[in-house]
């Protein structure tokens, strides 16, 4: 059981100072537009992850106008009580530390503290292209296997000096095809270990997705979702030989898992273009959903739980089930926000939740 | 910076040229040298200019030398059928100070990597494989660094060699001496557990 106590923040976002207490497992923040709603969310998931789920600069956290900041909160971990503290100092040097001690490397607090953010920029998972998805799937697998970063990292410096090197060929009209052979070779052997833990994972994630979709429509809408890759007819290597041609005259490498997707269909045709934003969003939350279960398993304690401003698009029946889902059947510790602190109140009294209600 | 002579300007653009100079060092450097006597800077102005100009490569392994083989090389002591890969000299020199090894070298110059516009024709790999040849080279060590280029660099050569009766092998990966276990970064201390060694190996 992973749960939050009290965190407080300085010069955080649009906070000077502030600090809050946790006593219920369940916690609904309410406020107009700009009082810091998400940035309370932000503040926790930085913890968890060394960086903010919106800005990809530290700089950009930092209030402006100010130098430096600090977040340190209190996490309650199987009984044990954790502190953990990051501060960006004056001249931009970041400090994390786990119970007064100071992590070297960022990497190896990844995965300890554990939280799922649902907000509502995150329907790009759905509309946006495939790298989207792909960064989906290697965020949640590099949590729960360490060696597939590395592998990951490798493959795409691999993958960098092929497409180099078909570059070089193109332009100077000769090619070292031994060469080639070998990168081809480098390749394949990181591209199957990764096509192999994505194929595994997906196994389970999409049964998991369609059945929390399930669960919050109360029908299954005729969803499909598939994983989509050129490695499931074939092996990379062989790929790589037949399409050497056209790798050469195109300059960059065609086939491999870095073109992998996962297709959703709706009836048989393409989810994105024909679902309305209330099913978009619902299979948001149930992709987001799968991803807390499988981290729960995967982790052995369940991750908290932070939704952004969820309640826009879906209608009161689906957002009855959404909420009865996450706070009713999960154990878990979660942050909802809302604008509307009378709606919140009426929705979790509604499950009959207790909770507790922090105003902005 | 405002110099107040164009003979010093001109010095210290020529020192900030050199790595890890940058102008405050290059000109703390050159009032230095302007301390000294005419004769000492003289002395060494020459010195480097006769470095670059007289110094050689050797014709068989591509390391410094004096003369057209190189002191490595040409000692009949060493073991002349082993044959030790590197990417630069200065991989000789901290290879030659562990006192360990008693083979010769071949400088490659450094490794495979397109990215940076090195191809297998920048490097002196063809000469490498003519050398083996010739030379019916009974081992190949390869002491690259431990990265992907370097792994592509081993492939390609290995490759070209097959057909040689010639044993490949590499540097071993592993714990550093001196360090603590804990300390090891994850992926060291995977690939030591996986490459562990019988202890009576381990003693000597």
């Amino acid at each position: 059981m992973l749960s939050l106590k009290k965190i407080s923040v300085v010069q955080f976002k649009n906070y000077e100072q502030k600090q809050w207490l946790f006593n219920q497992r369940i916690t609904a923040i309410c406020g107009p537009n700009g009082s810091g709603k998400t940035n309370l969310l932000d503040a926790i998931y930085y913890l968890c992850f060394t960086k903010s789920y919106f800005s990809r600069q530290d700089a950009q956290i930092v209030q402006q106008g100010k130098s430096g900041l600090r977040v340190d909160a209190i996490f309650d971990k199987d009984e044990k009580e954790h502190e953990l503290v990051c501060i960006i100092r004056e001249n931009n040097r970041k400090e994390f530390w786990a119970d007064g001690e100071e992590y070297k490397k960022f990497s190896e607090h990844i995965g300890k503290f554990t939280c799922v953010m649902i907000a509502p920029d995150d329907v790009e998972l759905i509309t946006g292209n495939s790298e989207e998805r792909r960064k989906f799937i290697d965020t949640i697998l590099s949590q729960c296997n360490a060696d597939y970063l590395h592998w990951l990292i490798d493959y795409n410096k691999i993958l960098q000096q092929r497409n180099s090197l078909l570059k070089a060929s193109a332009e100077n009209n000769r090619l070292d095809e031994s060469l080639l052979d070998t990168m081809d070779e480098q390749l394949s052997e990181k591209g199957q270990l990764i096509f192999t833990a994505r194929k595994q994972f997906t196994e389970e994630l999409i049964p998991a997705a369609i059945q929390s979709y399930q669960s919050i429509a109360q029908k299954d809408d005729g969803i499909n979702i598939n994983y989509d890759s050129q490695l499931l007819k074939n092996n990379l290597l062989e790929l790589l030989q037949i399409n050497r041609q056209r790798d050469l005259y195109l300059q960059r490498t065609g086939f491999g898992i870095h073109k992998d997707d996962i297709e959703i269909l709706m009836n048989q045709q393409s989810f994105k273009t024909i679902a309305s934003q209330g099913q978009r969003k619902s299979l948001l939350f149930a992709l987001k959903l799968a991803e807390f279960e499988i981290l729960k398993k995967q982790k052995g304690f369940t991750p908290i739980l932070l939704l952004d401003d969820v309640f826009e698009k879906l209608d009161a029946e689906r957002m009855h089930n959404l909420l009865h889902k996450v706070c009713m059947e999960e154990s878990g510790q979660v942050f909802i926000t809302d604008t509307h602190a009378e709606r919140m109140e009426k929705q979790l009294k509604a499950i009959g939740a207790e909770f507790q209600l922090i105003e902005l | 910076m405002q110099l107040p002579s164009s003979l010093l300007e001109n010095a210290v653009a020529q020192f900030s040229k050199l790595p890890g100079i940058g102008k405050k060092s290059a000109l703390r450097l050159v009032l230095h040298l302007l301390k000294q006597d005419v004769n000492d800077v003289q002395h060494f102005g020459e010195t480097i200019a006769r470095m670059r100009r007289d110094i050689k490569f050797c014709q068989r392994c591509n390391n410094i030398s004096d003369g057209d083989i190189c002191s490595i090389c040409a000692n009949s002591f060493r073991k002349q059928n082993m044959i030790c890969v590197v990417e630069t000299i200065r991989d000789v020199i901290a290879i030659e100070s562990t006192q360990q090894y008693n083979g010769t070298y071949h400088v490659l110059g450094g490794i495979i990597s397109p990215l940076d516009g090195i191809g297998p024709d920048q490097l002196n790999i063809e000469s490498l494989i003519n050398r083996i040849e010739k030379e019916q080279t009974e081992e190949l060590i390869f002491a690259l660094s431990p990265n992907i280029q370097g792994d592509t660099t081993i492939y390609y050569i290995q490759k070209k060699i097959t057909h040689f009766n010639c044993r490949v092998t590499t540097i071993a990966r592993g714990i550093a001496f001196g360090g603590e276990l804990e300390y090891a970064d994850e992926m060291t201390l995977a690939r030591s557990l996986a490459n562990r060694l019988p202890v009576q190996q381990y003693v000597k």
